[in-house]
């Protein structure tokens, strides 16, 4: 499973890190910061962050792979794309944790991004499901703009690599947005087995979605074709191991306490299916996916960094 | 003095009225219960009387409706002139088309209509079929707001707003306007209603009779009117006339109701409702209103033939509503909201007015004014019907906005248990089981924890005889609550995959 980091070596460039960041706070982290990230993102794909809380794992995992200010730049107007699909509270693992969106939002501002814009095209009534899967709060709070889709504001896209479908309608926000960035959660899903970064790009979808349904590894992996997020944030805090993607049932959601982000989202969806006992590669989407060129299915061949915060005392971890 | 009080009736009316459309406005998701939504309509004494005599129930909450009987007895018809929202709705379309002279609006041929109207639905309640819902003015307004006018506001706005939409570069601003305009008064989504149409042009009519004659309903037919009259009818709130009148009859021709004398002196206690009207017209400034008892009574307009001929259709009118079927609990499709009373209670109570299928459309959309599905009695209540929507399960919010406790209170676990119906697969449109290809939809909608769809892998013969394999979708007739959310989101076009009956749903 790649190089493994250990806590000794996070310790180890923490601290270097740390000695700046005592001297000066505000100033040197900065600069800091952005210098070592940069170093190691080159070399990073994947950065799963465990044991922490929600913030805090986001904010580490998103250091890790090279800081948020690798993806948005002053002035950008940054999509953050939830699964808020389902009227269901946070603890059912159906939704996004509000706190990991919360977080990203307010990573996006901090890197100077002039607008941050959440929404999803909900299963349930959109109003239900933006109150309580907590995320609308959570995120007006840090600032971010939650509001819901508009039913004229969709656009026609041409999808010239499509096998299935050759165009689709996709919310004009998301194709005006400099930067898009996917927080799915993980979780069991009937049809595609787990749902992850590229299921959830469906929340971006005009028409009758339900008729994606039929042959959907490949259609879902047209749409992928032409929605590619610079950052995918798997929230894994705690995953929906069975009778998904809605639940309903906390005997089947299990405490991970992991944050998985990465830039290519096939393989953060690959390294997401090991939550479920199983590679990749069996999942047939990402097969098609990757066999299209999307990204890598392969973990062996991707450099993933572990950071274990350590954070949680055993019962909690256990959930 | 005398303009001062038409004023203060004025005032009342605009703010009862504007109180009623906000209360209306209120039921949405989400809901607040500090504006309880349903509060007006439990004012009404009749809704409160013939539930009563109907359902042999009590509804606490319907103490208001007691109160304005009784404050009815020492002022008169107020409610008519002060409250009713039907009644400042018709006043304001008289004020509109105005004719110079009006067929009848001097003729008191027809107020008997009203008593008789009034015998006919209290005789029905008594056997058994509350008809409240038929002739209730709060429950009237309320109704077509919620199934007729609402909406056609809704779908107005929403076409300006397409029509501009054309032009790009106010796109940014009219989705801001949008967003506003949600966030107090329009839905997300369009709502649609059965029977529309129907209400609509029911209460259109009730409109234009004012063409025949001021008030025309009111004075006439209204049932609440004649309760209210009755009341009225040793009322201690005087229309006194002083010695400066010289009978000019300005009074007399603009009273609304018909309730003046032709002398300008006397007035009908049971028809006066207290708009102040007269005394506001006088040249004279003669009249004015003033507490005091006088033994004189005015009669109630109803020979006893009339009455007893009222009473006769009424036992005539439940034969004919309740005999239409063997078992109201058996009819197939009936679907009702979760937490609703036996049939036969759930009749007695709903009084029709829309409250819950108006908060449904805010959720699930699943509630709709029914046509006949529940026999001639059960117009207009509510029925599920899932090609509109679903039971949204998180939601109990059609039973907190019930008036008359139609719809028992079910807390959120005990409603997610409650067996509504059940849906069961139609073989021969579900796709899997007709053609063979993977479908989930309906699995991957349905909300009870343990799914009521699930999968068993099978194989399925193409027509050409190849074999493949395929997951068959079953229901799990315990699991399932009815919510009909996999009959909503059935791509299967036309006729869906899969449906839902009532069996073994559980009433309160």
């Amino acid at each position: 499973m790649g190089i493994e980091f250990t806590r000794r070596d996070f310790l180890k460039l923490a601290s270097s890190a740390g000695l700046g960041i005592f001297i000066s706070p505000r100033l040197t982290s900065a600069v800091f910061k952005t210098q070592a990230e940069k170093k190691s993102a080159t070399k990073v794909d994947i950065v799963v962050v465990e044991n922490g809380s929600p913030a805090e794992m986001v904010q580490r995992a998103v250091s890790g792979i090279g800081g948020m200010s690798r993806f948005v730049k002053q002035g950008d107007v940054v999509v953050v794309k939830p699964n808020m699909s389902w009227d269901r509270l946070p603890k059912f693992g159906a939704t996004t944790h509000p706190e990991v969106v919360a977080e990203v939002v307010r990573l996006c501002l901090e890197a100077g991004a002039k607008k941050v814009k959440v929404f999803d095209r909900t299963l349930n009534e959109p109003r239900r499901c933006y109150r309580h899967t907590g995320i609308q709060k959570a995120v007006k709070a840090v600032g971010g703009d939650v509001f819901f889709m508009y039913k004229r504001n969709y656009v026609k896209v041409p999808i010239p690599k499509g096998i299935r479908i050759k165009s689709w309608e996709v919310y004009r926000d998301v194709l005006e947005a400099d930067v898009l960035i996917n927080v799915p959660v993980v979780k069991h899903h009937g049809l595609t087995r787990v749902s992850m970064g590229i299921k959830n790009l469906m929340g971006f979808l005009g028409q009758n979605r339900g008729r994606l349904h039929r042959h959907f590894d490949q259609k879902i992996v047209d749409i992928a074709t032409v929605l590619k997020p610079q950052l995918t944030i798997l929230d894994a805090t705690r995953v929906l191991l069975r009778n998904g993607p809605q639940g309903g049932n906390l005997q089947d959601v299990k405490w991970f306490h992991t944050i998985v982000v990465g830039t290519d989202m096939v393989a953060t969806d690959s390294y997401g299916a090991n939550f479920f006992g199983f590679q990749g590669s069996e999942l047939g989407y990402l097969r098609e996916a990757h066999a299209r060129g999307l990204g890598e299915i392969d973990l062996t061949k991707l450099i993933i960094r572990k950071i274990n915060l350590d954070k949680l005392n055993s019962a909690e971890a256990r959930g | 003095m005398s303009q001062y009080l038409r004023r203060i009736r004025l005032a009342a009316q605009i703010f009862s009225l504007c109180l009623f459309v906000f209360l209306f406005l209120q039921a949405v998701y989400p809901y607040h219960p500090f504006f309880p939504v349903q509060t007006m309509l439990q004012w009404s004494p009749l809704v409160a009387l013939l539930t009563l005599l109907s359902s042999h129930h009590v509804v606490a909450a319907m103490w208001p409706a007691a109160l304005i009987l009784f404050l009815t007895l020492f002022l008169g018809r107020f409610f008519c002139g002060w409250v009713c929202p039907l009644g400042t709705i018709i006043d304001g379309f008289d004020y509109l088309i105005r004719p110079k002279k009006k067929l009848l609006s001097s003729s008191s041929r027809f107020r008997w209509w009203k008593f008789a109207i009034l015998t006919f639905v209290v005789i029905t309640a008594i056997a058994g079929s509350q008809l409240a819902w038929v002739f209730d003015p709060l429950v009237i307004v309320n109704r077509v707001l919620t199934v007729a006018i609402f909406p056609i506001f809704v779908f107005f706005t929403e076409a300006i707003l397409g029509l501009l939409w054309n032009v790009q570069f106010l796109n940014k601003t009219l989705f801001g306007i949008h967003r506003f305009l949600q966030s107090f008064l329009l839905p997300l989504h369009q709502p649609y209603f059965r029977q529309g149409g129907t209400i609509l042009v029911l209460f259109l009519l009730i409109l234009l009779l004012s063409g025949l004659g001021r008030r025309f309903w009111c004075r006439n037919f209204c049932p609440l009117g004649a309760l209210l009259g009755i009341f009225s009818k040793y009322r201690i709130l005087q229309r006194v006339v002083s010695e400066q009148c010289d009978s000019c009859n300005v009074c007399y021709f603009n009273c609304r109701m018909n309730a003046i004398k032709a002398d300008c002196l006397s007035f009908n206690k049971v028809e006066c409702i207290n708009s102040f009207e007269c005394a506001a017209v006088c040249p004279k400034g003669a009249v004015t209103y003033r507490f005091g008892w006088s033994p004189k009574s005015s009669p109630i307009d109803l020979s006893r033939r009339r009455f007893l001929t009222a009473g006769a259709v009424g036992l005539l009118g439940v034969g004919l509503l309740g005999l239409d079927f063997p078992d109201r609990n058996k009819r197939g499709s009936l679907i009702r909201p979760p937490g609703a009373l036996s049939e036969d209670q759930f009749l007695d109570r709903c009084i029709r007015c829309q409250e819950c299928v108006r908060i449904c459309a805010t959720t699930g959309a699943f509630l709709q004014p029914a046509w006949l599905e529940a026999g001639w009695e059960g117009i207009w209540s509510p029925v599920g019907d899932a090609r509109y929507g679903y039971c949204e399960y998180t939601c109990n919010l059609c039973a907190q906005v019930c008036p008359t406790g139609a719809i028992h209170l079910l807390t959120l676990a005990e409603k997610q248990q409650t067996k509504i119906g059940t849906a069961y697969f139609d073989k021969s449109r579900c796709i899997p089981w007709y053609s063979g290809d993977d479908c989930m939809v309906c699995e991957e909608h349905c909300p009870t924890p343990e799914k009521a769809i699930v999968f068993r892998e099978g194989e399925f013969v193409t027509a050409h005889g190849k074999v493949k394999k395929v997951k068959y979708p079953y229901v799990i007739e315990e699991r399932c609550i009815g919510c009909g959310i996999c009959v909503n989101r059935c791509p299967v076009e036309g006729k869906p995959g899969i449906f839902l009956t009532r069996d073994g749903e559980q009433r309160y």
